[in-house]
Parts: C-alpha cells; sequence; structure tokens
C-alpha cells in the first residue's frame, strides 16, 4: 500500500468513499466494476494511479436527497478522499469516472455508456462532477440499457447504482488497450498491445489508428507489429485543467509511440496479470507521470476486465479438430495421426 | 477471388535454352512430357524439386531421383496405402526435375484404403523405436556392402586363378554383374529412406496441426523447435571440427591450422612434429563417417563431400582454432539448448485448457519419439550412402577410360545408368574380340555433346513450378516433405506476375530477427570464399556443411527449403534470421543489393538495388587485357 492509499484510508469515513486497494470482486454491487479492476490491479502488485472510490451507497443517498443536494456528510467524505489524492501537491488532475455495478462484466461491455471527466481539478470541481455521473445515472435511457443488461448475480444482489471512481490523472506520453489473448482469433500464446501518444482516450475512441504489437508469452519474441496512423493526443491542459487534442507532428507519426523495451514490459505486465487474475483479460495502461511518483515516469494500468469477444470474430470451436487425442483409447496420439493423415481432419481438404 | 484460374506456364511451352536443342535425347522418355498424356499434364502442378536437385540432372545422377520415384511412391500407394494420395510423379525440363503430386478424393476409395493403411501404419507407429534400431543396423550394413564394392580396369589377360580355381566365369563377367549389385544397393537404400520417413512426417505434420489449431499464431519454427533432437547425428561433422580444433590447440599444433597453407599443405607440415603426427592420427578416426559429409543436397557428384575435398572442412577448422585461441568456448550448450525446448512445450502446455494438455502432450511425445529418424537418416543416407556410391562411380568411369571408351573419370555422369550397361557390354566385347569395336568414338561423341547441352542448362533459370495449381495443396508428403503448401503457391503466382522485379520477397518465416546488410548470391559451395563478414547470403539450398559460414553471415535467404530445412535449422541455431521457400531469390536478387530480411514474417525488402551500369563489364573482368 502506497502512502498515499494510507492517508485516505485514515480520513475516510462511513461507507460513503472506499480505498480502491479493498475493492474486491463480492464488494462489486458496492463500488462497481471498475473499482473491482482497480483493486484487482493494486491487489496484483501493479502501479495504479491514485484514487479512491464514492460508493453506490453515496448515490443512493443522494438520490433520496436530490432536492436537498448533497448532504455534508458526503461531501465531507469526497473532498476527505479528494484530500488524500492532494498529499503531493495541491489541486491534483484527476479523473472521474462512473463505476456502475453491470459495467465492466464479462457479460456486458458497454463502456462509455457512462461519465468520464478528465483533468478535474480541486476540491469543488470533484464534487461538481461526482453529482454529473450521478445524474448521468438517473437518465432514463441509461437505466432502460441497465434494465435490458439484467445485471444478476455479478451485482452482488445489492441494490443497482452507481459508484464513481476519483483518480489522480497521469500525463501520459503514450497509452492503449492491450490483450492477453488475440481479440480475434483468440490465440492464447499472444499479448496484442494497442498504443498511441498521449492520453487513451484517442485509442479507445477510435479516433486514431494505433500501434500494433504482438508479443509471443513464451519466448518474449515480437510476433508481428504494425505501425499505427496518430495524428491526435490528448494531453493533459496547462495547468491541469482539462485535456486538450494537439496535432501529432509526421516525424512522430512515422515513429513507434512507444520503445521495444516499453513493448517488452507491458507484455510482462499482461502475463503478470494472466498468472493472478485469470486468462483473457482486456487491460488500459500508460506510461507517464503522475502526482504519487513524484513526476517520475512509470507504466501504470488503469483498468482490466475480461475480453469481451465480438461474437462476429469468435472462432468458431466447431472448427477445431474433434475430439482430439487422449479422449478414449481410439483416439491416442497414434489414431490422431492416422485419422490426419486418412483425411479426417480439417487442413487436408480431402475429407 | 478466382485463384483457381491462376496458373503457371503451360509445361509443354516452355522453350529450349539456345545451345540445349536435343537434349531430350539425354533422359529416358518416361521421366518426360509426352503427347500421350498432354490434356492431363497440363492441367496439373509441376513443382521444380528445388530442395534435393537445385541443379540440372546429370544423366547418371538422375538414379537418386529414380529410386525414390519407385520408393516414396511404393510406400505411399502400396505398402502404406496412404487414403489421401498416391504416387509424386516426375518430368524433366531442360534439365531440371519437376514434381507432381496426386490426390485421392473419391471417398469410397479412401474408405477402402483406410482399414489397411491403419493397420499397417500402426505397427510401425507401436514399435517405432525396435524398428528404428533395426534401421540402422539395416543402413549400416547396406552401406558396409557398398564400400566393399569395387571396380578395376580389366587386365590384360584373365588371371591365373580363374584357371586354377576352374572359376569358369571372368573378370569381365565379374564387373558387369558387380555393376548390378551396385545398382541394387542404392535401389536398397532408396527403400530404407523412405521406409519411416513418410510417417514419421505425418506425426510431425499432425502435431504442427494441433498447435496451429490451438495456436493460430505459431511459426513453424517454434513447433520445430519443441521437437527437434539436440545430440543429431547430423551435427556430429561440425561438433568433430570443434572437437578437433581444441584438441590441435592442446597439441601445440593450432599455428598450423591457420597458416593458410592448403589441406595437403597442412596435412605434410603436421606430418612432422610427433604432435602433429597424434592430431592427423585423431583425424584418420574421425574420417569415417564424419566426412562423409555432402556440400551439396547428397542428390548430385558434383557437390563433393568432405572426404573429397577436405578445404571447406579444413577453412572451418582454422576458424575454430582461432576462436578456441581466443577463449571461446566452441561446445554447444547441450543442456542449455535441452532446457530451452522444455521450456517451450511448457509453455504452450500452461496456456492450455486441461482437456487439451493431454492431447498436447501425447502428440509431443511421438512426434518426438519418430524425429531422430528424420533429422538422422539424412546422415546415413544422403551423406554417408551417397557420397561413397558417387566416388565408386568414378572408379568406375576410370575402368572405362582405361577401356578407351570415355575421356574422363566423370564422363560416366553423362550417361544413363542403363547408358552405362550399354558401354560396360562394349567394353567386355572390345577386351573379349581384342580388336577395336564399331563404335569406339560414339560415346565419347555424345559425352561432349551433353556436356555442352548441360551448360546450356544451367544458364536457364528453371521456373518454381508449371502448369496449373490445385484449389488447395493437400497431399502430405509435398507438405511436409516439400515444404509447399497453398501460400507457397500464391507467394510463386505472384512473383512470376510481377516479373521477378519485385523490390519484396515473401518466402517461409524460418528463423525470428530482422537484418539489413548486403547481398552475397552464392549458388555453389565452392563459391562460399568470397562470401564477407556481416553479408546477406542468397542460395538455391544450404547443406549442412554450409554451416561453417553461419558465424560470418548477417541472415540467410535460401530459394528452397521447407519446414526443416538445413538453412532454417542452423539458422536457428547460430540465432540468426532466415527466410527459405522465395522460390526465385538467388533469380531476382543479386549480389550487392541492400536487403533487410525479417526472419518473423518471412519479407525480404530490397532496399537498395545494385545494378552495374549499362555497358560496362560485370566486375572482375578486366577488358582489353
Amino acid at each position: 500500500m502506497t502512502d498515499l492509499h494510507v492517508a485516505a484510508a485514515q480520513v475516510m469515513g462511513g461507507d460513503y468513499v472506499a480505498v480502491t486497494e479493498n475493492c474486491l470482486p463480492e464488494h462489486v454491487g458496492h463500488v462497481g466494476g471498475k473499482a473491482v479492476g482497480l483493486g484487482s490491479l493494486l491487489q496484483a502488485g501493479q502501479q495504479v494511479p491514485a484514487s479512491f472510490v464514492v460508493t453506490a451507497r453515496a448515490y443512493r443517498e443522494y438520490q433520496r436527497g436530490q432536492t436537498r443536494g448533497m448532504t455534508p456528510e458526503l461531501r465531507t467524505a469526497i473532498a476527505g478522499g479528494y484530500a488524500a489524492l492532494c498529499v503531493h501537491g495541491a489541486d491534483v488532475p484527476v479523473a472521474v469516472r462512473s463505476s456502475a455495478v453491470v459495467e465492466d462484466s464479462a457479460e456486458a461491455s458497454w463502456a462509455g455508456q457512462f461519465q468520464t471527466f478528465l483533468g478535474v481539478s480541486g476540491s469543488a470541481e470533484v464534487l461538481a462532477r461526482v453529482q454529473e455521473c450521478w445524474a448521468a445515472a438517473l437518465d432514463p435511457q441509461v437505466g432502460a440499457y441497465r434494465a435490458s443488461q439484467q445485471p444478476g448475480e455479478e451485482a452482488g444482489g445489492d441494490d443497482s447504482g452507481v459508484a464513481v471512481i476519483v483518480q489522480e490523472l497521469v500525463d501520459a506520453r503514450a497509452s492503449g488497450v492491450m490483450f492477453t489473448r488475440h481479440p480475434e482469433t483468440g490465440d492464447r500464446s499472444l499479448v496484442v498491445i494497442e498504443s498511441s501518444y498521449g492520453l487513451g482516450e484517442a485509442v479507445v475512441g477510435g479516433e486514431v489508428v494505433p500501434d500494433l504489437f504482438e508479443i509471443n508469452k513464451i519466448t518474449r519474441e515480437q510476433h508481428s507489429s504494425r505501425l499505427g496512423s496518430k495524428h491526435t493526443e490528448y494531453r493533459l491542459a496547462p495547468g491541469g485543467r482539462g485535456v486538450e487534442a494537439r496535432p501529432v507532428n509526421e516525424a512522430r507519426q512515422q515513429a513507434w509511440s512507444i520503445s521495444e523495451p516499453e513493448v517488452m514490459a507491458l507484455a510482462e505486465v499482461a502475463v503478470a496479470l494472466e498468472a493472478k487474475i485469470g486468462r483473457g483479460l482486456d487491460v488500459e495502461w500508460a506510461i507517464g507521470s503522475a502526482p504519487s511518483t513524484h513526476g517520475e515516469e512509470a507504466l501504470f494500468t488503469l483498468q482490466v476486465r475480461p475480453i469481451t469477444v465480438d461474437p462476429r470474430r469468435r472462432q468458431d470451436r466447431r472448427q477445431r479438430p474433434a475430439a482430439g487425442p487422449g479422449k478414449g483409447k481410439d483416439r491416442d496420439a497414434i489414431g490422431h495421426i492416422l485419422g490426419r493423415l486418412s483425411g479426417h481432419d480439417p487442413g487436408t481438404g480431402a475429407g | 477471388m478466382d485463384q483457381g484460374r491462376r496458373s503457371f506456364r503451360n509445361p509443354f511451352e516452355v522453350e529450349t535454352p539456345p545451345g540445349a536443342e536435343g537434349w531430350e535425347s539425354m533422359y529416358p522418355t518416361y521421366l518426360q512430357f509426352g503427347e500421350e498424356l498432354r490434356e492431363r499434364d497440363e492441367q496439373k502442378l509441376w513443382f521444380f524439386d528445388q530442395m534435393h536437385n537445385p541443379e540440372p540432372l546429370y544423366p547418371f545422377d538422375l538414379m537418386m531421383p529414380e529410386s525414390w520415384l519407385v520408393s516414396l511412391n511404393q510406400y505411399t500407394t502400396r505398402v502404406w496405402n496412404l487414403p489421401t494420395a498416391l504416387g509424386i510423379e516426375h518430368r524433366i525440363v531442360n534439365g531440371y526435375l519437376y514434381l507432381s503430386p496426386n490426390v485421392i478424393d473419391d471417398p469410397a476409395a479412401m474408405a477402402e484404403r483406410e482399414p489397411v493403411f491403419a493397420e499397417r501404419a500402426r505397427h510401425y507407429f507401436e514399435n517405432w523405436d525396435e524398428i528404428y534400431a533395426n534401421w540402422v543396423d539395416k543402413a549400416t550394413d547396406c552401406i558396409e556392402r557398398l564400400k566393399a564394392i569395387g571396380f578395376e580396369p580389366l587386365p590384360e589377360r584373365e588371371p591365373l586363378d580363374t584357371v586354377l580355381h576352374a572359376r569358369g566365369t571372368t573378370t569381365a563377367f565379374e564387373l558387369l554383374s558387380t555393376y548390378s549389385r551396385y545398382l541394387e544397393n542404392m535401389h536398397e537404400m532408396a527403400y530404407y529412406h523412405f521406409e519411416m520417413l513418410n510417417l514419421a512426417y505425418g506425426a510431425y505434420l499432425t502435431f504442427l496441426e494441433f498447435c496451429r489449431s490451438h495456436f493460430p499464431a505459431i511459426t513453424d519454427d517454434l513447433v520445430a523447435r519443441m521437437v527437434a533432437g539436440i545430440d543429431v547425428i547430423l551435427y556430429r561433422p561440425d561438433a568433430e571440427l570443434r572437437r578437433l580444433a581444441k584438441r590441435a590447440v592442446e597439441l601445440g599444433v593450432g599455428g598450423v591450422l591457420t597458416s593458410g597453407a592448403d589441406p595437403d599443405g597442412v596435412q605434410a607440415e603436421l606430418a612432422n612434429s610427433e604432435a602433429g603426427r597424434q592430431w592427423l592420427t585423431d583425424l584418420e578416426e574421425v574420417k569415417d563417417p564424419w566426412f562423409y559429409y555432402s556440400t551439396g543436397s547428397g542428390y548430385c557428384h558434383a557437390k563433393r563431400a568432405w572426404i573429397d575435398d577436405m578445404r571447406p572442412p579444413f577453412a572451418a577448422l582454422a576458424d575454430y582454432v582461432r576462436r578456441v585461441e581466443r577463449g571461446e568456448d566452441l561446445s554447444r550448450p547441450l543442456d542449455q539448448l535441452r532446457a530451452e525446448r522444455e521450456r517451450i512445450a511448457d509453455g504452450y502446455r500452461s496456456l492450455l485448457d486441461d482437456d487439451e494438455v493431454a492431447g498436447f502432450d501425447s502428440l509431443l511425445a511421438l512426434a518426438r519419439q519418430v524425429f531422430p529418424f528424420v533429422e538422422n537418416h539424412n546422415f546415413y543416407v544422403e551423406h554417408w550412402h551417397h557420397s561413397i556410391f558417387f566416388n565408386k562411380a568414378r572408379d568406375l568411369g576410370a575402368v572405362l577410360v582405361a577401356a578407351g571408351l570415355l575421356d574422363t573419370d566423370d564422363d560416366i555422369f553423362f550417361l544413363h545408368r542403363y547408358e552405362v550397361y550399354r558401354v560396360l557390354y562394349e567394353a567386355e566385347a572390345r577386351w573379349a574380340l581384342g580388336v577395336p569395336t564399331s563404335s569406339e568414338y560414339t560415346w565419347r561423341e555424345e559425352v561432349a555433346r551433353r556436356r555442352q547441352i548441360y551448360a546450356a542448362f544451367e544458364k536457364w533459370n528453371p521456373p518454381p513450378a508449371l502448369g496449373v495449381p490445385p484449389e488447395k495443396v493437400t497431399e502430405p508428403i509435398t507438405v511436409t516433405l516439400f515444404g509447399i503448401n497453398t501460400q507457397t503457391i500464391d507467394r510463386w503466382l505472384a512473383a512470376e506476375e510481377d516479373g521477378g522485379t519485385a523490390d519484396r520477397l515473401l518466402g517461409l518465416a524460418a528463423s525470428p530477427g530482422t537484418a539489413e546488410g548486403v547481398a552475397r548470391v552464392v549458388n555453389q559451395v565452392e563459391e562460399l570464399d568470397q562470401l564477407e563478414d556481416g553479408e546477406i547470403l542468397v542460395c538455391p539450398l544450404t547443406a549442412p556443411s554450409w554451416s561453417i559460414v553461419f558465424a560470418r553471415i548477417a541472415a540467410a535467404v535460401s530459394d528452397g527449403g521447407g519446414i526443416m530445412s538445413h538453412a532454417a535449422i542452423v539458422s536457428r541455431e547460430y540465432g540468426l534470421p532466415a527466410v527459405v521457400a522465395t522460390g526465385v531469390g538467388t533469380r531476382v536478387l543479386h549480389t550487392g543489393d541492400r536487403l533487410r530480411v525479417d526472419g518473423g514474417t518471412g519479407v525480404v525488402t530490397v532496399l537498395e538495388r545494385a545494378l552495374p551500369p549499362a555497358g560496362t563489364a560485370p566486375a572482375g573482368e578486366v577488358v582489353g587485357a
């Protein structure tokens, strides 16, 4: 636990805010899937930007007393959480994001349906943005999505609601998404890394074609790479208020957005996370500096979730060789080879 | 995309290169395209057998492909009754060998063959180790019998012994019957060659496909690294050179080996000292069998073995001595290689689901069990046996020279083996008659004509394939042994369509890594000494004895080569990028071109062409001298 997390834990009262590191899967109904993802990254020993969670209970409290606005208790708890993020500097810029209990589950990945505010700075603005996240969750349209997605067990039986994550913003030199298996072919031996300049919004929003790297997990050799088309980057605005889109000059467009050692470091993170969390992960990451690293550059993981496979791209398992050897006496290795040479398995075209 | 309509040149419309007119009489008609089968043959795929015969076929050397035409194909068609394939046909075009697979696609025929195949192949798989141990004995015995065969010029008069032992038959009779035994010995070895090979490749292919279906991105190279043996006989000649180099340094005679003198000079100098003589004794012990190591694929007599031309091993010895003197450890890190092999296999296994692990393990175990045969048969057959076989032919050539029928010992290679029967009969007849026979000069003139035709063949560039490719290349022997699949055909078609001027060549990704450098096109082992450190080797195909240059090159690009080709194996061993099976590399790339070789993707890019300016003489030629 970093100094900052300890500090945050000390100031947090009641159930309105939670320490991200303590967010376990069983708390999903309380803190939301995104916070559980951050918690699992922290438990896996990864560097994660400092953060705290405004819980779903706070949201419900707000919902009950909407006409009165935020209660003093809520304000105190959230402002306290933010103050803890500011131990390394005043008014540190943060990202404020909704973490809904149905979001980020394996069954329903609809990132983007909830609010995200980047470059929020100062206690008053943090409170205002948290309140906007709550307001968005009350939007009837979002409510309809949630009803159709049926959170079920994922919500842990708790009331539906929305939690909000307040997280220091990394001034990212490069960022992107990586997959611990190939998102299209399902190949488990590859880590697929997408990377572009600046904050991850350009990649997540599909604004740029990111650089692509495929790394073999076993040999740690690069399997393939493809230079993207990265004409825009989002950077923290001067003074830390908001983010701004900047053009990327031709020379940088033609260069890789991250170095080979950085590609390999990311692959190491992917392999480590699979070992700790489980297979088939989609990880958001950034390389840059943050107040909690005292301005030093570091590799941050920002989010982890199970890969959502697009059904159109999902490899048809029926295409696989049927049983494979080892299933019954007639499918030993010899039987498998005889079958192959007799034209039974796919690939011979003669079956 | 309708790729079914794309085709290569019609095999019946290939032009004869100037100077090669009348070449057809050099080869049997049953190995040539003929009108009788025209309709059928021009609709088939015929691919150039670059792997075994990158050079034009000498009529005598045709013995090798003709032997495997019967042995490999008998195993496929009649012995195993492979349900999916019949034999691979041969055709000669302008001196080069083209092959065409045949598949069985009639479900009834396949079903009828399947139980026969299953029973027979299973017997071999289930008793593999025992059969392989026997195989080694059979192959070694066949080689020993070949060694015992000798051809001596016919004596002035029959030895007295024939009379005293009342033998009845004569030396001339013995010459003809020895020649028959000699040919039989080659046929016999060809059967052993393919006795286990089809099945071994089948096991390997099945494991490869299992890996691909579970890990679509897995490369052939990684599968090979999981299966390939570590302590392989094929590496022994090189290992022996390393050991001899170390020994020379220990004995204090390393300086003689690095003196720059030719092998004879070095050996003469060594014979002057006690330590040197000790080293020479060691060398003699190593030579048989480890110097029966061809500088080619073992299918062409002109590619001599180390035992015949000691320059390649002595050049390597000098290099190794220098490295030992610099304090390098030359021994292959066997434990490290073993650990690496297990690490890769464990890595892939750990990514599989529980219900997939048993399949992976059993197929990997069987692939590893059969693979030593794949790796080792090559030494027994192509190197050891074939090298001796070609040398015996030279002895026979000398007999025919002595009989006044040929001019040089090597002339015999311009005669088909059945023509040699006729020449031998003439020798016998002349010997019997004691007067010249009427055709005394015919063979010598014919050989001279064929030498000219052969030179014309060498100037012709054989296209990688002819005819019409099938929609998919599925025949298992074509895919595994020759490394030719649907993608290969597509690459060749693309290269043909842009006329071979493309600055981007696609081959098989054989050994990962990227390198940039200057190309050196090397067609023969003799040209290897032109190679400068850090150049990119561009060659038709490499043989194991080329290994010695791999320490000096930046990357390797070969026209031929398959899943387990030599260039691929050695490049991986040296950690060099390699692209094999480009089909056209030696034709479209030139010495001096700047290349980028990406051994991970199989792409060779020409960064800068080094074409000589028009009107100037090629480098190295002095104008007007």
